[in-house]
Order: C-alpha cells, then sequence, then structure tokens
C-alpha cells in the first residue's frame, strides 16, 4: 500500500504518495523527477546516486523513500545558485574532472559535504571523503584536484 | 535497476511497539536501520521478508549513554557518529579505529553498530574490536530482556544466538583499566569500500607502565566462521614481559590459532603469514598505546 511522505528537496517541500519498497534514487528521479541523481550499482558500491540526506551524504539507493519521511535532501539540482555553478562544479569543469559524467553529481555532493565541516581539507582527506563515490573513466586526479582548487577558491 | 520485491513496511517509534510487531511476525519480519545490508541482500533476491519494521525512529536505540564505570551505546547509533563522540575516541580507541576503515563515507552514514553485529559477517570490522574489549549484548524480548557477552552471540556465518522476536537493543562495555593500549589492522586490496583479507584486533592491559601484561585479547577476523580469539597467543601473553621477541612468538601462534580458506580474496596461506604478521603489528602498536606512548 502507498504512504503519503513528505520530503523536503533542494528547500522545496513535496508530498508523494510511494509504495514502501521504492528506493528515495526512485522517488527523486521517477516521482520528482530530478534525474541528475544516478544509480549505478544499486546495492552502495558506487555512489553514483549519492545526496546529501540530513547534512550527510548517502546512497540514496540503499534508503527506502519511507524511511527518508520528513527528511531534507540535497541533490545536484540544488547545489547551483540559479545559472551561477557552485565553486565546486565550476573547479570540475575548469579543470577537466569531468569526463563521462556519471559520477560527477555523487562526487560534487561528497566533496560538498566535505568542505561544508572542513575548509582545509588535505588531499588524504579529500580521496578518503570520496572513497565511496568511484569513476570509471578513472579521472581522480583530476577530482581531487578540483576539490583542492574549490576549496581555495570558495575561501577568497 | 536493481528492484525491490514488495514488501509490507511499520515504522515503530517505541521499542515496546516494535517488539510486539516482531512477536506477532517472527521471521517473516525482518528488522532494518541503516538498510545497507538488508536492501542490498533484498536486492540480490537472498532474502525476501513479508514485512520490514524499521527501528530507526525509536530514539533510544540511538545514545550513547556513559555511567559508572560503562559505556552503553544505543544499537542504532550509526557506524559514523562512533568516530565522532568524543568518549569513543577517548575510551575506547579501538572502536574508532575499527569504525573509520567500516565500508564508505556513504555507508558509514547509514550502517549502524547493530546492524554491523547482528549480520554476524565474518569479515565485519566492528566486532573484533568489540570482542577486544569483551562487550556485552542486551537484548530485549517482549517479555523478558538478556545479556549475552559478545563470545556467545555468533554461531557462524549470519548466524547468532539471537532470537527472531528479540531485538539486539545495546552494546555495553566496561571502561577499560588503566595503562590498556588496543589496535585493529584490516587489511584489503585497497584502503577504502573494502572487505577484510584478514583483519586482527588486540588489546594489553599491563599491570603498570613497565610492568607485565594482564590481560590479553587477540581476535583473528576473516579467517575463520566467524571472529576468533587466538587462544594459545592470549595464553603465551599473560604474565610475561611484553617485548618485540615475545610478539613475534605470539604472532606465530596466532597464525596457528586460525583455520583460514582459499576464496576470491586471499589464499589460505598467505591469510595465515598475514595473522601473524597483522598480530606483532596490532601488539606492537597497543603497547605503545598501553604506555601512554
Amino acid at each position: 500500500m502507498k504512504q503519503i511522505i513528505t520530503l523536503t528537496v533542494n528547500k522545496e517541500i513535496y508530498e508523494i504518495a510511494v509504495a514502501p519498497n521504492r528506493t528515495l534514487t526512485q522517488a527523486l528521479r521517477e516521482d520528482l523527477n530530478l534525474l541528475g541523481t544516478k544509480e549505478g550499482c544499486g546495492i552502495g558500491d558506487c555512489g553514483a546516486c549519492t545526496v546529501i540526506l540530513d547534512g550527510r551524504p548517502v546512497n540514496s539507493c540503499l534508503i527506502l523513500a519511507v524511511q527518508a519521511n520528513g527528511s531534507e535532501i540535497t541533490t545536484i539540482e540544488g547545489v547551483a545558485n540559479g545559472r551561477d555553478l557552485h565553486p565546486l562544479q565550476e573547479a570540475f569543469v575548469e579543470h577537466g574532472a569531468i569526463q563521462c559524467g556519471f559520477c560527477t553529481p555523487g562526487m560534487v555532493l561528497s566533496a560538498k559535504s566535505l568542505i561544508e565541516k572542513n575548509q582545509n581539507p588535505t588531499e588524504l582527506e579529500i580521496r578518503e571523503a570520496l572513497s565511496g563515490n568511484l569513476c570509471r573513466c578513472t579521472g581522480y586526479q583530476k577530482i581531487v584536484e578540483a576539490v583542492k582548487i574549490a576549496s581555495e577558491n570558495m575561501k577568497k | 535497476m536493481l528492484l525491490l520485491p514488495k514488501f509490507d513496511y511499520y515504522e515503530p517509534r517505541e521499542m515496546s511497539e516494535a517488539l510486539k510487531l516482531m512477536s506477532k511476525m517472527k521471521t517473516s519480519a525482518k528488522i532494518i536501520a541503516g538498510g545497507t545490508d538488508v536492501l542490498v541482500n533484498m536486492k540480490k533476491g537472498l532474502i525476501s521478508p513479508k514485512s520490514l519494521v524499521n527501528v530507526a525512529r525509536i530514539s533510544e536505540l540511538s545514545d550513547v549513554e556513559p555511567s559508572n564505570g560503562t559505556i552503553s551505546i544505543g544499537s542504532g547509533l550509526i557506524v559514523e557518529k562512533l568516530t565522532e563522540f568524543d568518549i569513543i575516541k577517548k575510551k575506547l580507541p579501538i572502536l574508532f579505529k575499527a569504525a573509520r576503515v567500516l565500508g564508505s563515507p556513504l555507508v558509514r552514514n547509514r550502517a549502524t553498530i547493530g546492524g554491523n553485529i547482528v549480520t554476524a559477517r565474518p569479515a565485519a570490522d566492528l566486532p573484533p574490536a568489540l570482542l577486544a574489549v569483551d562487550a556485552k549484548l542486551k537484548l530485549v524480548g517482549a517479555k523478558s530482556s538478556r545479556e549475552v557477552s559478545l563470545d556467545k552471540f555468533f554461531i557462524g556465518p549470519g548466524q547468532t544466538v539471537i532470537k527472531p522476536t528479540e531485538i539486539l537493543s545495546r552494546i555495553i562495555i566496561k571502561e577499560l583499566p588503566p595503562f590498556t593500549g588496543g589496535d585493529y589492522i584490516k587489511l584489503g586490496h585497497r584502503n577504502a569500500l573494502e572487505i577484510a583479507i584478514v583483519a586482527v584486533a588486540s588489546r594489553i592491559t599491563l599491570d603498570s607502565p613497565d610492568g607485565v601484561i594482564k590481560e590479553a585479547r587477540i581476535i583473528l577476523s576473516a579467517v575463520a566462521p566467524k571472529a576468533i580469539h587466538a587462544v594459545s597467543a592470549e595464553k603465551a601473553l599473560k604474565g610475561e614481559k611484553p617485548t618485540a621477541k615475545l610478539f613475534e612468538k605470539v604472532a606465530k601462534l596466532a597464525a596457528g590459532d586460525c583455520a583460514p580458506i582459499t576464496d576470491i580474496r586471499g589464499g589460505a596461506e598467505y591469510r595465515r603469514a598475514m595473522v601473524a604478521a597483522l598480530t606483532k603489528k596490532t601488539l606492537m602498536n597497543a603497547l605503545n598505546e598501553a604506555k601512554g606512548k
């Protein structure tokens, strides 16, 4: 039986009816039409489905939509300010940290969570924070560099 | 896309309500908290419970309570929070270390300490550290509750003594005596998002900073159907003065105490050799910590 849940996604409140066996990834993509959140492996290994849930980056493919009832969620669509890209997104574009782009929303959201907690992350801290996000184009070096540059730009 | 089978969903706010549900539905229901294990198994078709009972909204399950000489951790506490609480970092550094290497940051933000115990995976990260500090578990049923030492909890892969109608509510650890040190090292093929090839947790307590070993625990993980004590190695440490030579000898004993298998993650002989290497290394680090270095 479907249940009515309330999600605050990118500061907008949504009320939707979902069956218990739908994941948060499915609810975001199929009910809210927010297609920036990707599903890769579906079992919490790849991080393509990363969203920020109540302040913490999580795998949305391993969360039931009903479990997220009442939560505040940031998806990749909520990172830019209108047409102005977030410094992280800018750095990713500028410094070649995007290849096919499938892992990018998850990478940006994990990096955003890190930078909000730690304004001067070291390379090791960046690598640790991104360790749940896999890039199959193998572009990690550029991604780590972009996060470092963005963290520096954000202090200016 | 991996889809979940259909199930009924319950979300009790109170422990009593959750227990009532479990005593009614028994094995047809599964408890879910973080979901990082249950949902993976359901998506892979390994289990298909008729109902899921989400205990994540029972607030009493997710706190840490220090009280007269014990630390009591709610089973629903997420793993990342184990690394954030000062009391864990200071009083149970071995648990802090194990929590830091579990899964990925994304998994640690959902997975719970209780889930990492009740799923009883032979390579789980928290049980070795918890065994090294003699943790006890509080299992609550609708009519009665009981305390079981973690040493008596695991039966084999995925199997424990918990009844389908019981819920693991708390993990209880006695504060460790002075001059205690510990370490947990997990060996994987890479540094992140890894299941252990071998992992070792060691803890020693000295009678004084330069004295003899009063208590010793060496827990070997991923080299038997469940995490085990290196029995002869523990015995050989007791009452002895800690030296590199002693640790060398004890490491060899530990390698003989385990029964590893060959699988996709590593060969039995390699695992045995690594048990010796990690036992020695964790003991050296434990000794330094016990001496306050």
